[in-house]
């Protein structure tokens, strides 16, 4: 399932990102390099990196949104039975915010300021079904209560009077409102207090059992969504470095940023036995030509420089990196 | 999450080389200045010589653009004009400059009460809209060009002074400064080496930017009767002269119009070229 | 919302407190002797008597400051004195031109809004495309046409060339349109630039992406989601340059020949006549502040968010 070839096979897969390539028009600068990964039905799937790794710019293919400056130039991405990379605006449109629903890294610029969270609930809905104002109201009430607002109260504020917790809810109902099969959640928690969030995220949970829809959670902490996520993706310089079932890379990860994000996690029960690798060069800095960590990366090789495979170590598990091979040794040695 | 909208700045095809701009500007500008500076001297008539048999004569080898209702050529009295039109708009504007720059560095500087009886000041001086101040001191003082200057002036001033003052507080409390107080500089030395560098581009932009105006003012109120007086060949003047003669022969008007036109059409494509290149803000 | 009023209202008593010192000490600047000019000394024998007799009715024997007083107070009370030319109260020769200006500077305003709108929006729709690079060529042909001259082709195109349209005079639509246009023609393409910034502005906030991501119908986000925010920086400069739109009537009432409330001021001037200019000074600055006040409060109820904030404070 995470060997280089992506396996359309499984019949499970929600939505397949298959060989993914983002340019900019008319340039060679590369934004996402031959991104695959899948996400089953009914799991979460976190995709995690630091900004400017082109996590949010996956989000925005997979919504269609991607802005006429930049272009797909290979790969497709598949949702359900369609590709996402072929429909017209105006399929597109219809499957936003009702098959894909989006949650932004950025609550209080989720709604438009002024205009009454209401009215763009009940624009949403009318944008999809041919309800009526005083029926869509009624729908839109519904879903804020199922969100443990009140509801009267928020429908008829503008998004500028809520907390950052309240308005976190209400997008949240305003994405579950037609039942979506995908919520892309980008960086929900961000902006938010740490209590806050968490509550945020169980409710994203409890929410995604009650609708057994899949969710893609985009972050960039890792350490943040290891509870939460069934399979996760580290993404660096627009480029999936390590994918697995997230027990898997948790135990064992393999490339060396990957590492590095795990290692900024405090652990409490153990000590700090040996310093902290020091990284090479400045976060964001990426490697044009093979593996984009090889800047930065304090195993780097000479072989760093062409382009790195992915390459499987078990059958959930595989990243971009040398260091597979070593570990496959060692674990050969150990047997 | 800016990625799905272009760039703001973009700019058109054919202004993609941003340098485009300022170069077309400058062109125009020496072609300008040239004139300006030599023209006296390689005009094919005297400006101000009447010559009422030949008046409103149509364009000849003698007379390239026609005369006017005096028999006096267009041509000529058009390039005498340039100096008249812009040697009072480069007055102007460097007083205005002159007169701006040092208040907002001491403004800016000193801050406190000053900042706020000088912000008071300039909303209740810029409640009182450039083009009406003209007419008020032309009307109390006369029609002449000096008072048409001394309003601009008196208007203009606050701009400066609002650009530079905001560019200085902004410095003032940033760490360099603090660590040049700290480091026993005098406010003198601060104000020359730190501020003033800062503050070149944004002002020569604005200038630039208003010498295009500038001139649309003069020249409009020129045409009004309240500027240049006659016989001064200032272009604003010149169309208010053909006025009366306007159907018969229109060269009277089309000329001296468009010479302004693309005396500011310059100064606005440099301006702007200048104010993309050194990305000032507007402020 | 009432203490905003009124700070904005203190301001505005202090601005106008500013315009009428500043009024006040233009008229005393003024060269010759208004008492020489009411008893048209020029015609007419004068003895000192007779002139001191009047400078002590009209209290310029007094100390400036009484009568700036009692200037004020007359003003107060909408005395503006009498015309030296018609001999008719000032004020009564500004409310008969005013709704002449009224109706040019009206017509000048719905011309702009017809063009700056759609142009703004196109544009921004297709930014770098050729709609945007027409709205760039415009703007800087409207930033440097000098609107007289502008009149003037206008005139000599469609009156003299076509015959179409009338070049001067009031009364009918078709009357209308040259001047108005030529008004508001200057003004409407670099207000479509701003439009077309404050548009890229707003579409560019992650507002507009999530409501895309909604599913929200393209024209929707453009005209409720977009439009708002990106009309606030034109509303600004609109309200900074009312001024200058006042200016450019006087030149075009001149131009066209509209008697209204420019050419009374132009006239003016030649005569010397001063309570009327000083008429016409205090009128439109007391416009113009009016107006950028009435600006000012329009943003609230555009942007709501601003009134919470300030409340808040």
């Amino acid at each position: 399932m995470f060997e280089n070839k992506p396996t359309t096979s499984n019949e499970n897969n929600l939505l397949v990102v298959e060989n993914l390539s983002v340019t900019v028009r008319n340039s060679r600068e590369k934004l996402i390099r031959n991104l695959n990964f899948s996400i089953p039905q009914g799991e979460i799937f976190g995709l995690v990196g630091e900004s400017g790794s082109g996590k949010s710019l996956t989000a925005t293919v997979i919504l269609g949104m991607l802005s006429k400056s930049l272009e797909v130039t290979s790969g497709s991405v598949i949702f359900g039975q369609s590709e996402i990379t072929s429909l017209s605006e105006k399929e597109l449109r219809n499957i936003r915010g009702r098959d894909i629903a989006y949650l932004s890294q950025n609550y209080q610029s989720f709604f438009t300021p002024f205009i009454k969270v209401g009215k763009q609930f009940i624009e949403i809905i009318r944008c999809h079904t041919d309800m009526s104002r005083k029926e869509a109201k009624k729908v839109a009430i519904h879903w804020l209560n199922k969100v443990h607002l009140p509801a009267e109260r928020v429908f008829n504020s503008f998004p500028d009077e809520l907390s950052g917790g309240q308005l976190q809810r209400a997008s949240i109902a305003s994405a579950i409102m037609f039942q979506p099969k995908l919520i892309i959640a980008d960086e929900p928690t961000t902006a938010l207090d740490v209590l806050t969030g968490e509550r945020i995220l169980d409710l994203l949970s409890e929410l995604k059992e009650e609708l057994n829809c899949s969710i893609l959670l985009i972050s960039h902490d890792l350490k943040h969504i290891i509870n939460r996520t069934q399979t996760v993706g580290v993404m660096y310089g627009g480029q999936i470095v390590e994918i697995g079932k997230t027990s898997a890379i948790v135990a064992n990860p393999i490339h060396p940023y990957t590492n590095l994000l795990l290692q900024s996690r405090l652990r409490l029960n153990k000590h700090i036995q040996h310093e902290l690798t020091a990284m090479l060069g400045e976060p964001g800095l990426i490697a044009e030509e093979g593996c984009p960590f090889s800047k930065r990366c304090p195993s780097v090789m000479e072989s760093c420089s062409n382009i790195v495979p992915m390459s499987s170590l078990g059958t959930d598990h595989s990243a971009a990196c040398h260091l597979v091979n070593a570990e496959r040794e060692e674990r050969y040695v150990t047997r | 999450m800016n990625i799905q909208m272009p760039r703001i700045n973009q700019i058109p095809f054919f202004f993609k080389n941003q340098n485009l701009l300022i170069q077309c500007g400058i062109i125009f500008f020496m072609i300008i200045i040239l004139i300006t500076l030599i023209g006296p001297f390689i005009v094919p008539n005297d400006p101000f010589t009447a010559n009422m048999s030949e008046r409103l004569a149509p364009p000849s080898s003698v007379y390239p653009f026609g005369t006017d209702h005096l028999g006096r050529c267009i041509f000529s009295r058009l390039i005498v004009g340039a100096q008249s039109t812009l040697g009072i708009t480069a007055l102007v504007v460097v007083t205005v400059a002159l007169i701006g720059i040092p208040i907002g560095l001491l403004i800016g500087y000193i801050g406190g009460r000053l900042d706020t009886v000088f912000m008071r000041l300039a909303d209740g001086i810029l409640a009182l809209p450039e083009f009406i101040l003209a007419i008020a001191i032309a009307g109390f003082l006369g029609p002449s060009l000096m008072n048409l200057m001394i309003s601009i002036v008196f208007v203009k001033w606050i701009a400066y002074t609002r650009v530079v003052r905001s560019i200085v507080i902004t410095e003032r409390n940033k760490d360099y400064v603090l660590a040049a107080k700290v480091g026993g500089s005098s406010s003198w030395k601060i104000i020359r080496r730190h501020m003033f560098p800062q503050i070149v581009s944004p002002v020569l932009v604005l200038a630039t930017l208003d010498i295009g105006k500038v001139i649309l003012t003069i020249s409009s109120l020129s045409y009004l009767g309240l500027g240049a007086q006659p016989p001064a060949p200032e272009w604003g003047a010149m169309l208010n002269d053909g006025r009366p003669y306007f159907q018969s022969a229109p060269e009277l008007m089309i000329y001296p119009g468009l010479a302004i036109f693309f005396v500011v059409l310059a100064f606005n494509l440099m301006g702007e070229g200048l104010r993309d290149k050194w990305d000032v803000k507007s402020r | 919302m009432i203490t905003i009023i009124k700070n904005r209202v203190t301001q505005l008593v202090v601005v106008l407190f500013i315009l009428s010192l500043f009024t006040f000490t233009l008229m005393k600047l003024a060269p010759g002797d208004p008492v020489l000019t009411i008893l048209n000394a020029d015609e007419m024998v004068v003895t000192e008597e007779d002139q001191a007799e009047l400078r002590n009715k009209l209290g310029f024997d007094q100390p400036l400051y009484v009568q700036y007083g009692k200037w004020m107070f007359n003003l107060m009370q909408l005395d503006l004195g009498k015309s030296y030319m018609s001999g008719k109260p000032v004020i009564e020769e500004l409310l008969t031109r005013i709704p002449i200006t009224a109706e040019l500077t009206f017509f000048a305003m719905t011309i702009m809004l017809c063009i700056t709108v759609p142009l703004g929006v196109w544009s921004a729709k297709y930014v770098n495309k050729w709609p945007d690079q027409l709205s760039r060529i415009l703007a800087l042909i409207g930033a440097s046409i000098p609107n007289f001259w502008l009149g003037l082709i206008l005139i000599y195109l469609f009156a003299f060339k076509l015959g179409v349209l009338p070049s001067s005079g009031i009364g009918s639509y078709s009357q209308i349109i040259l001047p108005a246009f030529t008004l508001g023609f200057t003004f409407a393409v670099v207000y479509a630039r701003l439009l077309r910034a404050g548009l890229l502005q707003s579409l560019s906030e992650d507002y507009i992406y999530a409501a895309r991501a909604r599913g929200v119908k393209e024209w929707r986000i453009l005209w409720l989601h977009a439009f708002r925010a990106a009309v606030l920086p034109v509303l600004t400069i609109f309200g900074l340059s009312l001024g200058s739109f006042l200016g450019g009537a006087v030149v075009v009432e001149i131009l066209f020949s509209w008697p209204g409330l420019g050419s009374l001021a132009v006239d003016a001037i030649f005569n010397r006549d001063y309570p009327v200019i000083q008429g016409y000074v205090l009128l439109t600055g007391v416009f113009v502040v009016l107006t950028n006040l009435l600006v000012d409060l329009s943003y609230y109820v555009i942007d709501p968010r601003m009134k919470r904030k300030e409340e808040a404070l």
